[in-house]
């Protein structure tokens, strides 16, 4: 916005940011490409970084990285999804009423530090080999920060707003959409910026140990064969798919916040 | 968090959650509408837990995935705490590691697992070195940010008492940041064990979570989940433990209260 009323001051300053900030990653990997180029690793263990560019470059343009990836997308995402269509109204609900506080609370406290990725058998076997199980499980692992932080968002909402509402005769379902919700988004959203990341590192853990396609798969397939270089490419993508979801969260995030406080 | 009363009641009433849903557990096995294939009796994982415990089998498992979580997690705080510092007091570190840590940054740790095997071998050397990785960046971020939100009248008025820079970093610099690091490690501390079960899942002759897929392989529920249940009690009094010493010896921060 600022940078339209004077653009001629904003887009150098831009540029030279992004540069400083760039820069040092650009040297890095070019003294990546220079090391190995010289030969002091072998090559077959630690490839120079444009040969790995170029096998990304073939893995997408020959198609075969689509279909890993589209498994892998849209297993993280079904189950964000699932668990924010679940997560967000419970913790809510564990915000605003007594009992629902009492009794979920502790559970998703007991069960908080329990490393989720350890039940990958158990929901194999309930669920099956195929995306079944992995979708579950990261719905599960999803639903306890979301849980959380909507818990939190809901919870610290002064009652001061609440009775002023209840004062002028708001129903109770109109005080939730009108007051609680909206106050309660911001820590909400915190916990979609936490479930996001979670929801690609579980989707990537199951396909590695129970396969059934997906990234993580193509990850142990390259480890098999000892392809370093498809194992690089694989990693790149997944890195880049997990940095753009966060991204499209945060985007989105500035979207819906756009008048909240903490949104300056 | 809170308990809304603070009653004799109060622990009583944190615990009853729980305790009814473990009963409905075990009612529901009981009364056959929970068949055993899909999950064993509450009773029969508690004697399978019990057995693991009392025939010590559990055990050597339970060293080797504490020597590995432990010594990579030790390998990150060792190292990400002098250099975040170092980072925050000198230009050169910064420009030097930055882009390298920006690089990690958005990879999900554990799809690094299959790369180091292809590096390290399958041993215990691969896993320990993905785990300090993975560690090392909460570790290095909350150092790095503690250190240089130090506040700069400490450091003057130390100066000006003719306090030597070596000594400024020892007495003035890290104590003001431990409180960040103090966060930084319980983060990767938690981090530490995700990472530890997805890499004795994928290959691995000994552990806790070799001894789940294990387990879970040949079908036997009721000890693959006692060892999840074991598992997660480790990892919870991991975390109390490092809380409790926290409270100790940071007692002079206000956060530890």
């Amino acid at each position: 916005m600022r940078s339209r009323t004077e653009p001629s001051q904003g887009e150098p300053s831009r540029a030279a940011g992004a540069l400083a900030r760039y820069l040092p990653i650009g040297v890095l990997l070019l003294a990546w490409e220079l090391v190995t180029r010289l030969g002091w690793v072998n090559p077959f263990v630690f490839p120079p970084v444009s040969e790995i560019l170029l096998r990304w470059i073939a893995l997408i343009g020959d198609g075969s990285m689509f279909t890993p990836l589209k498994d892998t997308l849209w297993r993280a995402l079904t189950g964000l999804a699932g668990a924010i269509a679940v997560g967000v109204p419970l913790g809510i609900l564990m915000g605003r009423q007594r009992w629902a506080e009492w009794f979920f609370e502790p559970l998703f406290s007991f069960a908080f530090p329990l490393p989720k990725i350890a039940l990958i058998p158990l929901f194999v076997q309930w669920f099956g080999l195929f995306d079944l199980s992995k979708v579950m499980l990261i719905f599960t692992d999803c639903l306890f920060p979301l849980v959380v932080f909507s818990y939190h968002g809901a919870k610290g909402v002064s009652p001061i707003y609440v009775w002023s509402a209840q004062a002028r005769g708001a129903s109770r379902w109109r005080v939730l959409r009108r007051v609680v919700l909206p106050m309660a988004l911001a820590s909400v959203y915190d916990g979609v910026l936490v479930a996001v990341v979670v929801a690609l590192l579980v989707a990537v853990v199951t396909e590695m140990v129970s396969g059934g396609s997906g990234l993580g798969q193509t990850m142990i397939r390259a480890y098999r064969y000892g392809d370093v270089r498809t194992a690089f490419a694989t990693l790149l993508t997944i890195s880049l798919i997990g940095a753009a979801l966060y991204r499209v969260a945060q985007a989105l995030r500035g979207r819906f916040l756009s008048w909240h406080v903490g949104e300056a | 968090m809170t308990t809304p009363r603070r009653t004799w009641l109060g622990p009583l009433a944190s615990v009853a959650p729980l305790l009814i849903v473990l009963a409905a557990w075990q009612l529901a096995s009981a009364a056959g509408a929970l068949p055993k294939a899909v999950l064993p009796a509450l009773t029969d994982v508690a004697k399978a837990l019990a057995a693991l415990i009392g025939s010590g089998e559990i055990f050597p498992h339970t060293l080797a995935s504490l020597a590995r979580a432990g010594i990579g997690l030790a390998v990150a705080v060792v190292v990400g705490i002098a250099l975040g510092i170092a980072m925050a007091r000198m230009r050169v570190v910064r420009l030097a590691f930055e882009p390298f840590l920006l690089l990690i940054y958005p990879v999900p740790k554990p799809a690094l697992i299959p790369l180091f095997m292809i590096w390290l071998g399958i041993g215990d050397f691969s896993k320990i070195a993905v785990i300090a990785l993975g560690c090392l960046l909460p570790v290095v971020t909350a150092a790095f940010n503690g250190a240089r939100s130090v506040d700069e009248v400490l450091l003057w008025s130390a100066r000006a008492r003719g306090v030597s820079e070596r000594r400024l970093l020892w007495r003035v610099v890290l104590p003001a940041t431990l409180p960040q690091i103090a966060t930084g490690v319980r983060t990767a501390l938690a981090i530490s064990i995700i990472i530890l079960v997805s890499s004795e899942f994928l290959s691995s002759q000994e552990g806790l979570g070799y001894l789940i897929s294990s387990y879970g392989g040949v079908g036997a529920d009721d000890s693959m989940l006692a060892v999840v249940i074991y598992l997660a009690a480790i990892g919870y009094a991991l975390d109390r433990l490092y809380l409790a010493a926290l409270r100790r010896f940071m007692s002079w921060h206000a956060f530890a209260h």
